[in-house]
């Protein structure tokens, strides 16, 4: 399979810290790709480098073999990486409408288009009935939604979503993973950072294993959960 | 934004309320209006572009320039200059001077670059300081008449020596009225135009989360520049018309107190960001202000300033767009009730 992102030995410290420490890895167009790893392994990081949030120090990122290592956050996304955070986050003063729309009139310089994006955006996320409310009336799921159409709407190929089901209950969870599935079915790449093991080995193809900045495995779901040590490091298991 | 676009009809009908105002406001030397308090409306068409100033860049990406009496400041002393050193008439060299001052003051805005929220604010506060030390210290203080400003004929002053004696003045202040009410009218109507546009509407996301905004595809920095040089244009205009209607230029228009703190508290009465709160709280203000000192005198500052600490306090978010939002549904719900009767 053609690849659509690679990491090519990815390094990142902040003082001291090694926070990210020779990472490459390769994204496969199509695919869903979970990250995984305990708390610290530089899984946020690797999300901010790919986005553009945080430069690394050394190695270099290509999207769809351009090196994009020193672009910033807006140049990736109008180059089609988009991301949700880990938490949720939304302008919180403006309605839901607004939230989707001004990520697809940053990408879409045609107002009609953008509003025509938007509204698929919406409705995908299930959201049409909640487009005129303020991001505080709505659930934590319904966010998470908020968010998931904003990065649809500005026309993404590769989608970043740093823990997506967290806060959510396991109905909310099927009910994303189905959105998430969908699209990917539609073409769609996705990198899905994620804790609830779980649903995420459901839901990816691939996963990579991250440990104190570095990777340590990479394979299939059914591999991920054989691996001794995936299991040391990331389950507590001896 | 297309959420709410309404058609060219609504929209004529929603901008006749403002448009009488506007007609009103304009009418009122007409109707007896002149002397003292027609100088104070000039004054307050003017403070007007520097409410506005604020309110479209701070109140919409809280970026807070308490930098204004620079830009304010280098206008007034740019036109100064062009008129007594280069003999440009202040009547044309109002556009220079405001360009002048726009290009200065993206000094201010460099800081935005790498801080934001406090240190933005005090390190813009720091200039309009520094430039008022700058414009009474030798050596610019020979080339700047130091405490004592630069002196030039104002605004319309020679057709006003062709006219007699007793009408010189009553032109002056009709015109300066007039000028400054045109002035105020366009930059309402601009800020408004942009503060509701989809570029408005990026302002506001680097104001509520800016790293969130960069991750949605805009491009802040753009965004910012731009939001930043019409904002300066108008607080750039406001100084060169002050000027050209009031020499001699001091150093008294980079004090804060002087041109920072009357659209500034307008901006936060108002509501930020909401373009007509502080438009509708800048005349407030500054009538008030003026009509106090007849009630308390002295004790006016005092009294006005504990008046607006209690009104901020009970309505952090801003007082007058919220009345004329309760205002403007009371209006609507009556419409709508005799629309029912009849």
């Amino acid at each position: 399979m053609e690849s659509i992102l690679a990491c090519d030995r990815v390094t990142k410290r902040f003082g001291g810290l090694l926070a990210l420490d020779r990472v490459s890895i390769e994204v496969r167009r199509g695919e869903i790709l979970g990250l995984i790893g305990p708390n610290g392994s530089g899984k946020t990081t690797l999300i901010n480098v790919i986005n553009g949030v945080l430069t690394p120090d050394e190695g270099r990122i290509l999207f769809e073999g351009k090196d994009i290592t020193k672009l910033k956050p807006h140049e990736r996304v109008a180059l089609g990486i988009s991301r949700t955070f880990q938490g949720m986050r939304v302008f919180p003063y403006l309605p839901v409408y607004y939230n989707v729309e001004l990520s697809a009139r940053s990408v879409l310089k045609d107002a009609k288009l953008a509003r025509a994006r938007t509204s698929w955006a919406l409705t995908v996320a299930k959201l049409l009935a909640e487009a005129g409310e303020l991001p505080v009336n709505l659930t934590p799921y319904k966010l998470k939604m908020v968010e998931l159409a904003r990065v649809l709407a500005t026309n993404p190929r590769l989608v970043l979503m740093d823990e997506p089901f967290a806060g959510l209950s396991p109905e909310e969870i099927e009910e994303l993973s189905g959105i998430i599935r969908k699209l990917n079915e539609g073409g769609l790449t996705f990198i899905v950072v994620e804790h609830k093991l779980r649903y995420l080995m459901r839901l990816a193809k691939r996963v990579v294993v991250l440990n104190e900045g570095r990777k340590i495995f990479e394979g299939s779901p059914g591999e991920v959960v054989k691996n001794e040590e995936v299991a040391r490091v990331y389950l507590g298991v001896a | 934004m297309a959420f709410a676009k309404q058609s060219g009809l609504r929209r004529a009908k929603r901008l006749l309320p403002a448009l009488a105002v506007a007609a009103a406001y304009a009418a009122l030397p007409a109707l007896g209006l002149g002397g003292y308090w027609l100088d104070v409306l000039t004054r307050a068409n003017i403070f007007l572009l520097i409410a506005l100033s604020l309110d479209l860049y701070s109140g919409t990406t809280f970026y807070l320039n308490l930098g204004v009496p620079f830009t304010v400041g280098t206008s007034a002393y740019a036109l100064a200059v062009l008129n007594k050193y280069y003999g440009i008439p202040v009547e044309y060299g109002i556009l220079p001077a405001v360009l002048v001052s726009v290009a200065l003051s993206f000094a201010i805005f460099l800081p935005s670059l790498r801080v934001r929220g406090a240190y933005f604010a005090i390190l813009s506060l720091l200039l309009p300081i520094i430039a008022a030390g700058l414009v009474t210290s030798l050596p610019l203080s020979l080339y700047l008449g130091g405490e004592g400003g630069i002196h030039y004929p104002r605004l319309l002053y020679s057709y006003a020596m062709s006219l007699p004696v007793s009408e010189r003045l009553p032109y002056l202040r009709l015109s300066y009225f007039y000028i400054s009410v045109a002035a105020a009218a366009i930059a309402f109507a601009v800020s408004y135009k942009v503060a509701y546009s989809d570029f408005g509407f990026m302002l506001r996301s680097i104001g509520q989360d800016e790293l969130l905004a960069e991750a949605s595809g805009i491009d802040t920095l753009r965004v910012k520049l731009v939001g930043f040089t019409i904002s300066s244009f108008l607080a750039a205009l406001a100084g060169a018309l002050h000027a050209a209607m009031t020499p001699p230029v001091t150093a008294e228009v980079f004090v804060p107190a002087n041109t920072l703190v009357p659209p500034l508290t307008a901006m936060i009465l108002g509501g930020m960001g909401t373009i007509v709160g502080p438009a509708v709280a800048n005349y407030l203000v500054l009538i008030v202000y003026e009509f106090l000192w007849g009630v308390v005198g002295r004790w006016r500052s005092v009294f006005y300033m504990s008046l607006l600490i209690v009104l901020v306090l009970l309505k952090p978010q801003g007082v007058v767009f919220y009345v004329y939002l309760r205002l403007r549904k009371a209006v609507a719900g009556m419409i709508g009730k005799i629309r029912r009767g009849a």
